[in-house]
C-alpha cells in the first residue's frame, strides 16, 4: 500500500501504535481501514502493528539525511542519550532495591530519594523537550504527557512513575524515544552503542 | 522556616563531637557516622561539621574563612595549594540532617579553585573530571547562591561543549545578572555554597521528600566540610566496601574502587573489584566486622587510598536488607555473642520468610544450560519459544505458556510481553527499556544473553550446540539469568541455613502450636519438612471427588439399603488407603481428620443425563437447595445418611492399625465433626463413632487410641462451647465460616463486589477473610474459649482456616490462649516466626 492512500487521521493513528507498539480496546473506523490495508493486525482487544506498517512510519517519520534540523536534532539526542541510561537506571532503583530485592513500596525514605533524583531527570530533560519540539513540532505533546504522569506519581499513585500498562513517566518516555529513534533513522543496535559511547565517555 | 537561635558550639573537627557532649541533633547523621569511624582509631577524612545552630551563619564570607583556616591548620596545607606529588587541595561541602532522610542537597564538590578556575598544567583526564565536578558546584552556586535563573544555566549547559569555557560563560552570566558576582575565593565560593544547600533544602522539592517521609517540615541542616586530594597518582583513589555479599547474606567483604578523586556526590560503583585494592583488605575486613558489631546493621564504608594507606571517609549503615542478608546478619550476631537468639527471631519479619520460600527453579544438575545473560526481572517461567509478538499472543490464545525470545525489544514487542509468561532477549541490559516493562509486568525476564543467536526465517533460536525452535520448551530464571533447554521444576526451596537456625530459635520462644493443613501425603511430607507438629486439618472432601465421585452418590442417592451399604462399605476401603498414606508421613505426631463437610450439590449430578439412573436423577432433582453452604452439610448430611461417618472412621481406624502394625508409628488420631451448632448433633456422632471403634477392636484385637472434637463454625456453636466441651475433648475454630456467619458475609460475592470499597472508605481496614476480625470473631472465639474450660480446663483448642498462616490473626490465637494454629503447608514457618514474635510481644487487646 502506498502512503498516499493513508488519510491524515489515519496516518496519526497508525503512528501513535507504532510508537507505542500497541493499542488496547475497541477497533476505530480508522483501525479497520489499517487492518484492510495491512498495516494494522486486530487480536481480540489487542491492536498492533504489522511490520509493513511499522516499515510504512519509518519511511514517514524519517528525516532526510540533508534536511536542515537533523543536524541539530542530532546534537540535542547526543544529550538525551546520558538522561535517558539516568531514567531507566532511576526506574529500576524504583522497582529493585539494590541488593535484588523487589521494592515493595513500603520504605517512604528509599521512595522520597528515587522521587527526589527524578526531578534532576525532569530538570534536565526539560530544555531537552523544548528543543526537540523546536525542530520537530511532532514531538511536542511529550512535555505535557511527562508532566502529567509526575502529577500522578505525587497524587499518590506509584504505578505512575514506571508501570508499562499506563502512560506512566516510563512509557511516555519510551515512546518519545521511539519517536526520535523513528525520526532520526536509527536502529536500537546503533543507539545503545551510541549511549554506551556517551555514557562511558563522561565517566572518564 | 523557624531557624535556632546560634548558640557557638564551634566547629568540630571529625572525631572530636562526642567527647564535646554533642550528638545527631546538632552533628547530624554524616557528623555521627564520622564520629564512629573515628572511634575505631583507624585514619578519617580531615574535615569538620558545622553544627545545626551554626549552619545559618556559614552564609557569611566570615565564618566561612574561619571554617578554612580550621582545616588548613589541620592539613597543613592551603586550600587550592598543590602537594607535593602534583596534588591539588580543594574542600568538599557535604549536609546531612539529624536523622536519616532523602532529598538533601547534593555534595559541592571543588570548591576553593581560585578565581573559579581550573588550574593549568593538570594532566588531561585529572583536568576534564575536576572541569566536570567545578561545572556542577558553580552551577549550583550560580543559581542558588547568585540567583541565576536555570533556564540560564541550561542554555549555557547545551551550546557550550567545552566545560572549561562553559564555566567561564557561567562566571560571566553570573557578574551580570546575578545578585551578586561568582566567588572567586574559597571564603565567598563557601559561603555562597551553603547558601545553595540551604536554599535547596528549603525548596519545595526537598520539603515535599520530607512530607514523603512523614519527617518534620522544619527538620534542620547540618554541613559537613572536608579537604581531599585531586590527584592523578598511580596508586591513589577512592572506593567502597560493604560488610556482606547482598547476593549470598554472608559476611564477605565487597565493592570496588577507582583511580583518581572522588568526582561527584554520589558513590561511584563501577570499577576495579575490591580484593584487588593495592594494599588488601584486610583492613577493611577487621573495620566491618567491628562496625556491624556496633551498629547491628550491614555496613558500608567509603574509603579513600594513597601511597600512605586508607582514609575512611564515609559510613552507611543498610538498615533495608532482602531476607537472606538479614538473617544471615541476625544468626551471625547473636551467635558472636553481640545480641541473642530472641534479638535474632524479632530481626526477622514474616516477609523475609515468604520472601526466601518463594518458588524458583529446583536444580538436579542434570539440566541443560541454554544461555546465560544478566538477571533482569526476578521470578522463573516455564514456556514454549515465540520469535515475535504475533506469534506470542496465538500461543498464548491458544493456551499454551510463552516465553517471548527476541533480539532487541521495541514498543513493538510490548503485545508478546504482555501475552508471554517470560522474556529473554539478546541485547539490552538489566536497566534497559525492557527490563523496567518486564518488572512492570512481573514478567520474569534475562535480557542481554549475548550467546543467543535467533534466526526470525528458519524459526530457530541456537546457543552454543542447542538449536531449538519456535514452539519448543524452555525454562528461564530471572534471578540468576540462566535460560534452561526444556521444562525446569519450580518449586519451594528448602529453607537455608541461617533461617533454618532463626525458625529453631523461634520454636523455643513460642508458646502456640503450629500444625498444617494437608490432606494428601505430600503436602504432609511438606508441612513436617517446614516444622509442623502435626495436621491440624485434613479435609476430606476432595477423597469423594474423581473416580470416587459415584461412591458417595449412591450413598446420597440410593433407593434400596442394599446398594447404600455396598456403597459405604467400598468408601470405607478407599478411605482406608486415603488415610494410611497420610498418616505415613505423619509419624507419632496429632492428626485432626475432619469427616466429610462439603455442601451437597457437589455430588449431585449437575444435569439428568449424569445420573447413573432414572431414579438417582429425580433423586438428585428433589435435592436441589437454595443455598448450599447452609443447607445439608457436614454433620448434617451425617444425620440424614447415618452409615457415612461411621464409613470414614472405620476407614480411618483400620488406617491406622495398618501403618501401627506395620511401620509401627502410633499418630495421635482427633476426629473432627464438622459444622455443628446443636450440642446433640456431637453426641450423637461420639456414640456411632464409638461403636465402630469397638467393632473395629473386637474385630481386630486393637484398640485405635482417639480423641473426638468438634469445629466452631458458626456463632451459635461459639456460645455453646461449655455444652460442646462435655463430649468434645478438642475444638477447632474454622474462622472462614466463622467469619461469614458473624458478619453474614458470603465471601465470594462481598469479597467481588464490595470489599473494595468498604477498604476504601474506612468501613473495614483489611478483609476479615484475610486478617481475623480482632473485635467481632475473635469476641466470639473468646466467649467460646472462657466456656469450653470452664467445663474442661485441658481442652485443646485450635484455629485451623486461612487465618492460621496470617501473622496479626496469629497474634490474636496468642491473646486468646488457643493451643495451636494450623495453616497450609507452605505457611508453617511464617506461622512459627509469627507465634515467637506473638509471645515475645502479646496483643493487648
Amino acid at each position: 500500500m502506498s502512503q498516499e492512500q493513508v488519510n491524515d487521521a489515519e496516518r496519526q493513528v497508525l503512528v501513535s501504535i507504532v510508537v507505542r507498539g500497541m493499542a488496547r480496546g475497541e477497533a476505530s473506523p480508522e483501525h479497520q481501514s489499517l487492518a484492510e490495508s495491512g498495516l494494522l493486525l486486530i487480536k481480540g482487544p489487542m491492536i498492533m502493528p504489522t511490520p509493513a506498517g511499522t516499515a510504512l512510519v519509518g519511511e514517514q517519520l524519517r528525516l532526510a539525511a540533508d534536511a536542515p534540523e537533523r543536524e541539530r536534532l542530532m546534537a540535542t539526542f547526543h544529550r538525551f542519550l546520558p538522561v535517558n541510561r539516568n531514567l531507566r537506571d532511576l526506574c529500576t532503583a524504583w522497582q529493585m532495591r539494590p541488593d535484588g530485592s523487589v521494592n515493595d513500596h513500603s520504605d517512604p525514605s528509599y521512595d522520597a530519594e528515587i522521587r527526589d533524583r527524578l526531578d534532576d531527570i525532569d530538570d534536565a530533560i526539560a530544555p531537552l523537550l523544548k528543543r526537540f519540539a523546536e525542530d520537530v513540532p511532532d514531538l511536542t505533546g511529550y512535555r505535557e504527557r511527562l508532566t502529567e504522569a509526575l502529577d500522578r506519581l505525587d497524587a499518590g499513585d506509584n504505578a505512575w512513575l514506571a508501570s508499562p500498562l499506563i502512560d506512566s513517566y516510563h512509557t511516555v518516555w519510551m515512546h518519545l524515544h521511539q519517536h526520535l529513534l523513528l525520526t532520526i533513522g536509527m536502529s536500537r543496535a546503533e543507539d545503545e552503542a551510541l549511549e554506551e559511547q556517551l555514557v562511558s565517555g563522561n565517566h572518564g | 522556616m523557624p531557624q535556632a537561635p546560634i548558640d557557638d558550639v564551634g566547629l568540630v573537627p571529625f572525631g572530636k563531637g562526642f567527647e564535646r557532649g554533642l550528638d545527631a541533633r546538632s552533628l547530624c547523621t554524616r557528623g555521627v557516622q564520622m564520629e564512629t569511624l573515628a572511634g575505631l582509631g583507624l585514619p578519617v577524612a580531615v574535615g569538620l561539621t558545622i553544627p545545626v545552630p551554626n549552619v545559618p551563619g556559614m552564609v557569611t564570607v566570615d565564618r566561612a574563612a574561619a571554617a578554612i583556616n580550621l582545616l588548613e591548620s589541620s592539613a597543613g596545607r592551603l586550600v587550592g595549594a598543590r602537594t607535593d606529588d602534583g596534588g591539588l587541595l580543594l574542600l568538599r561541602l557535604s549536609a546531612s540532617a539529624p536523622v536519616a532522610t532523602a532529598g538533601l542537597p547534593v555534595d559541592l564538590v571543588a570548591i576553593g579553585l581560585l578565581n573559579g578556575q581550573i588550574p593549568s598544567g593538570l594532566p588531561e583526564k585529572m583536568h576534564a573530571d575536576l572541569a566536570n565536578s567545578w561545572w556542577k558546584s558553580a552551577s549550583a552556586i550560580a543559581e542558588f547562591g547568585c540567583q541565576v535563573p536555570n533556564d540560564e544555566i541550561s542554555s549555557l549547559d547545551l551550546d557550550i561543549a567545552d566545560v572549561t569555557q562553559r564555566i567561564a560563560a557561567l562566571i560571566t552570566v553570573c557578574n551580570d545578572k546575578g545578585t551578586q558576582p561568582f566567588p572567586l575565593d574559597a571564603a565567598g565560593q563557601l559561603a555562597a555554597g551553603a547558601q545553595a544547600m540551604l536554599s535547596r533544602w528549603n525548596s519545595p522539592r526537598a520539603a515535599r521528600a520530607r512530607r514523603a517521609q512523614q519527617l518534620p517540615a522544619d527538620l534542620p541542616l547540618g554541613l559537613h566540610l572536608e579537604t581531599f586530594v585531586v590527584t592523578d597518582h598511580n596508586d591513589a583513589g577512592h572506593g567502597h566496601a560493604i560488610s556482606r555479599d547482598l547476593t549470598t547474606g554472608q559476611f564477605a567483604p565487597n565493592g570496588g574502587f577507582r583511580h583518581g578523586f572522588r568526582a561527584s556526590g554520589e558513590r561511584q560503583t563501577i570499577g576495579h573489584p575490591l580484593n584487588l585494592l593495592p594494599g588488601g583488605v584486610s583492613m577493611l575486613t577487621g573495620v566491618l566486622a567491628e562496625l556491624e558489631g556496633r551498629l547491628q546493621s550491614v555496613a558500608l564504608v567509603d574509603f579513600d587510598y594513597g601511597p600512605e594507606g586508607l582514609t575512611l571517609v564515609g559510613l552507611e549503615e543498610l538498615n533495608r536488607t532482602s531476607a537472606r542478608v538479614a538473617t544471615s546478619l541476625a544468626v551471625d550476631l547473636a551467635t558472636r555473642g553481640i545480641t541473642d537468639e530472641r534479638t535474632a527471631v524479632a530481626a526477622i519479619k514474616p516477609p523475609h520468610v515468604l520472601e526466601l520460600l518463594h518458588p524458583r527453579p529446583r536444580l538436579t544438575g542434570h539440566e541443560q544450560q541454554l544461555v546465560t545473560g544478566l538477571a533482569a526481572s526476578p521470578g522463573a517461567a516455564v514456556g514454549r519459544i515465540a520469535l515475535t509478538s504475533e506469534e506470542a499472543v496465538e500461543l498464548a490464545e491458544s493456551g499454551d505458556s510463552v516465553i517471548l525470545v527476541s533480539a532487541e525489544t521495541t514498543p513493538g514487542d510490548l503485545p508478546g510481553m504482555m501475552a508471554a509468561v517470560g522474556i529473554l532477549t539478546v541485547t539490552g541490559g538489566s536497566a534497559s527499556h525492557a527490563a523496567v516493562v518486564a518488572r512492570g509486568m512481573g514478567r520474569p525476564a534475562i535480557c542481554g544473553a549475548g550467546g543467543l543467536v535467533i534466526n526470525r526465517a528458519a524459526g530457530t533460536v541456537s546457543a552454543g550446540e542447542h538449536v531449538l525452535s519456535r514452539g519448543d520448551v524452555i525454562s528461564i530464571d530471572g534471578d540468576s539469568g540462566t535460560a534452561y533447554v526444556g521444562e525446569v521444576a519450580i518449586e519451594r526451596p528448602e529453607p537455608s541455613f541461617a533461617l533454618s537456625t532463626v525458625l529453631s530459635w523461634a520454636d523455643d520462644v513460642r508458646r502456640l502450636g503450629v500444625r498444617a493443613n494437608a490432606d494428601t501425603r505430600a503436602d504432609a511430607a511438606t508441612a513436617m519438612d517446614n516444622g509442623a507438629e502435626g495436621i491440624g486439618l485434613c479435609r476430606t472432601e476432595h477423597m469423594f471427588l474423581g473416580d470416587r465421585l459415584p461412591l458417595i452418590r449412591r450413598v446420597i442417592l440410593s433407593h434400596d439399603p442394599q446398594s447404600e451399604t455396598a456403597a459405604l462399605s467400598a468408601l470405607a476401603d478407599v478411605q482406608r488407603e486415603d488415610f494410611r498414606e497420610l498418616l505415613l508421613a505423619c509419624g507419632d505426631r496429632p492428626v485432626t481428620v475432619r469427616l466429610l463437610d462439603a455442601p451437597m450439590h457437589e455430588f449431585l449430578p449437575e444435569h439428568p443425563d449424569d445420573a447413573e439412573d432414572e431414579h438417582q436423577a429425580k433423586m438428585a432433582e428433589s435435592l436441589h437447595e437454595e443455598n448450599p453452604m447452609l443447607g445439608v452439610r457436614g454433620v448434617r448430611l451425617a444425620m440424614l445418611h447415618e452409615g457415612l461417618y461411621p464409613a470414614q472412621v472405620e476407614g480411618l481406624f483400620n488406617a491406622w492399625i495398618d501403618v501401627n502394625t506395620q511401620y509401627g508409628i502410633a499418630p495421635e488420631l482427633e476426629v473432627m465433626v464438622p459444622l455443628v451448632s446443636i450440642p446433640d448433633e456431637l453426641l450423637m456422632m461420639l456414640r456411632l463413632i464409638r461403636r465402630v471403634n469397638q467393632e473395629v477392636a473386637t474385630r481386630t484385637g486393637v484398640v485405635v487410641p482417639f480423641k473426638i472434637g468438634t469445629m466452631v463454625e458458626t456463632p451459635r456453636a461459639a456460645l455453646m462451647a461449655d455444652q460442646l466441651a462435655q463430649s468434645a475433648e478438642f475444638l477447632s475454630f474454622g474462622t472462614n465460616d466463622l467469619t461469614q456467619l458473624t458478619y453474614g458475609f458470603s465471601r465470594d460475592d462481598v469479597e467481588r463486589r464490595m470489599l473494595g470499597t468498604y477498604l476504601e472508605r474506612g468501613l473495614l481496614t483489611a478483609s476479615p477473610f484475610a486478617e481475623l476480625d480482632p473485635i467481632g470473631v475473635a469476641g466470639l472465639m473468646q466467649i467460646a474459649v472462657e466456656r469450653a474450660r470452664s467445663v474442661r480446663p485441658d481442652i485443646k483448642l485450635g484455629i485451623c482456616g486461612e487465618h492460621g498462616g496470617d501473622p496479626a490473626s496469629i497474634a490474636i490465637c496468642e491473646r486468646l490462649g488457643l493451643n495451636y494454629v494450623s495453616c497450609s503447608p507452605g505457611r508453617v514457618p511464617v506461622a512459627r516466626l509469627a507465634a515467637a514474635h506473638a509471645s515475645m510481644h502479646p496483643a493487648s487487646h
